[in-house]
């Protein structure tokens, strides 16, 4: 059977198993950018240019990544947990296609949010965004690497811990990265931590390709990510594969 | 031999006792083959390495003569599975589960749609068959499972106790779907501990235990130990006092309020007017004597748990060292 085919039925499996969450998972992703962008700023008194560019860029992003980061491996941790890993890994589907087809699905609930990030965004604070076509891979890229980087974590570890990590990592990412604020607010330690780190390049990508006038787009943050996504990509088709 | 395994060796941890050790099976297409043991056997450790979910520490696995240890893919292929643990359908009907695993076989859509709908009609799953599955209940997610593992079968279709919650009614249609399976030309290894039904429904069978077969061959080769022997069954009026076996009835066991043990065929007269008198006396509710069953081997074989109300009951300490030694 082609891995075509077993694709297009396992996009469709996973759509109807997530029937139920579909649509509240599109509302909460939804719910997520507009605190972020609606939020924000009561933290501040006054809201510079800067300030504003970077919560409206930075939202898609949060969405983005607390999806991949978070939900992602709570999900995997359940289906690990409920012995759905274990069947579907006894079927005669290649891992890799499996992985694809459950990311496809999980990148179906999270674009509604990062697009309503970006509108609501640009009314609230009349922004006029010069919007550079790279977003798609951008967001492809970054999607994509946050899934395979929550995927490894949930396949890696117990799924009490994996659980434990996705809640430290949502404070880690809301707080102290450099995605609703720029990276030299950083002490200096953290920088670094951050220049070897995905996170700070998934903020870059999305804002160099967001506003192309305010944001300079490098091709180190591509490369970075990159690897990133073919090292986590590669972990869990590693542990998908193994035997016990 | 379509699916051989040999001297099958699996440890979780390195010094542990093996879950399997050094395990021999041979399944022939066409067969239904049982295999029989207590919890932690090691049961679903073996179907697990067959499927290539669990790599064996030694021994092998050929399925159609191709080694599946190397190549688990191919395995994969070639069996399809019922797992011990519900499969979750929570989202999806039960038409829709049996039918995308069909397709996700490689089933041509518009056989596997009849396929489906011939499945759900024969185990009478009409009712439930465009309803959200996550409100089916236990017993009906176990048939749909199995109808997920039958729909495209594999050569080699394992079926991991398949009748666990499932009402006696289907439980009969199941079975003969199971054959139907094995009539096809399958090979079906048939997961299980439940011994009667096991007994009316495979060719062959195996009994695990700690890892290890203890005894293999048909379900009249494994009562030939006890082929002379009938069972009495008793049970206990709750209230009454400690009964004692009489010397001429076997290792007995006992579950709730159930006392059973094997006596010699000769002693039959005696057994009944003992139990008659136990009866007359309100000591128990009712008794049966009936011919051996596979059962009745089984637990020869590997002893038996007692449930909690055996604590209530004096046995006879000779024979109850017995049943332990067995």
């Amino acid at each position: 059977m082609s891995a075509l085919r077993s694709y297009r039925l396992l996009v469709v499996w996973q759509a109807r198993r997530m029937r139920m969450f579909l649509p509240l998972g599109i509302v909460v992703q939804a719910l997520f950018a507009l605190g972020i962008v609606a939020g924000y700023p009561l933290l501040f008194p006054a809201l510079d240019r800067t300030t504003i560019l970077y919560l409206a860029t930075g939202a898609p992003v949060i969405a983005l990544i607390t999806m991949g980061l978070v939900a992602v491996p709570q999900m995997v941790s359940a289906a690990k947990t409920e012995g759905t890993l274990s069947y579907m890994r006894s079927l005669p589907i290649p891992r890799i296609v499996y992985l694809l087809a459950d990311m496809t699905v999980w990148l179906a609930v999270v674009i509604p949010g990062v697009v309503f990030a970006v509108v609501i965004a640009s009314i609230r604070f009349g922004l006029d965004l010069q919007i550079s076509p790279l977003v798609v891979p951008a967001v492809m890229l970054v999607a994509l690497t946050a899934t395979s980087i929550g995927y490894a974590l949930a396949s890696l570890v117990p799924p009490m811990v994996a659980n434990m990590a996705s809640q430290v990592l949502v404070v880690f990412i809301l707080m102290f990265s450099p995605l609703n604020f720029p990276a030299d607010r950083l002490p200096g330690w953290l920088a670094t931590v951050h220049s070897v780190l995905p996170i700070q390049a998934m903020g870059e990508v999305m804002r160099g390709t967001l506003d192309t006038n305010s944001f300079p787009l490098t091709a180190g943050a591509f490369l970075l990510l990159g690897a990133w996504c073919a090292a986590s990509f590669a972990a869990t088709g590693v542990v998908l594969t193994r035997r016990a | 031999m379509l699916l051989e395994v040999e001297g099958l060796t699996k440890r979780y941890r390195r010094g542990a006792t093996p879950a399997n050790d050094a395990v021999n099976l041979n399944v022939e297409a066409g067969q239904v083959y049982g295999l029989l043991g207590h919890n932690g056997a090691g049961k679903t450790t073996l179907v697990n390495q067959i499927v290539g979910l669990i790599r064996p520490d030694s021994g092998s696995i050929r399925i159609d003569r191709h080694d599946v240890v190397a190549d688990p893919g191919f395995a994969r292929r070639l069996c399809s599975i019922q797992p011990q643990s519900q499969v979750p359908i929570d989202g999806l009907t039960p038409r829709q589960a049996i039918e995308a695993l069909g397709r996700l076989r490689g089933g041509d859509r518009r056989v596997v749609a009849s396929r489906t709908a011939a499945l759900i009609e024969y185990l009478d799953l009409g009712e439930w068959r465009d309803a959200d599955g996550a409100r089916l209940s236990g017993g009906v997610k176990r048939l749909v499972s199995f109808c997920m593992a039958a729909v495209e079968p594999g050569r080699v279709v394992i079926l991991d106790e398949p009748t666990n919650d499932v009402d006696p009614v289907r439980r009969r249609l199941l079975w003969a779907q199971v054959r139907a399976l094995a009539a096809e030309g399958a090979a079906v290894l048939l997961v299980t501990h439940n011994v009667i039904e096991a007994e009316r429904s495979v060719d062959r069978l195996a009994v695990l235990d700690h890892g290890r077969v203890l005894t293999e061959g048909t379900p009249a080769e494994l009562k030939a130990g006890i082929a002379d022997d009938l069972r009495l069954e008793l049970v206990l009026d709750p209230e009454a006092s400690a009964i004692e076996t009489p010397q001429f009835a076997g290792p007995h066991t006992v579950v709730g309020n159930r006392i059973v043990a094997t006596v010699p065929e000769r002693m039959a007269g005696e057994a009944a007017a003992w139990a008659r008198d136990l009866r007359r006396n309100g000591r128990i509710e009712e008794f049966s004597v009936s011919p051996a069953t596979l059962e009745d081997a089984y637990v020869a074989l590997v002893g038996s748990t007692t449930a909690s109300h055996a604590a209530a009951i004096a046995i006879n300490p000779k024979e109850d060292a017995n049943v332990r030694a067995a």
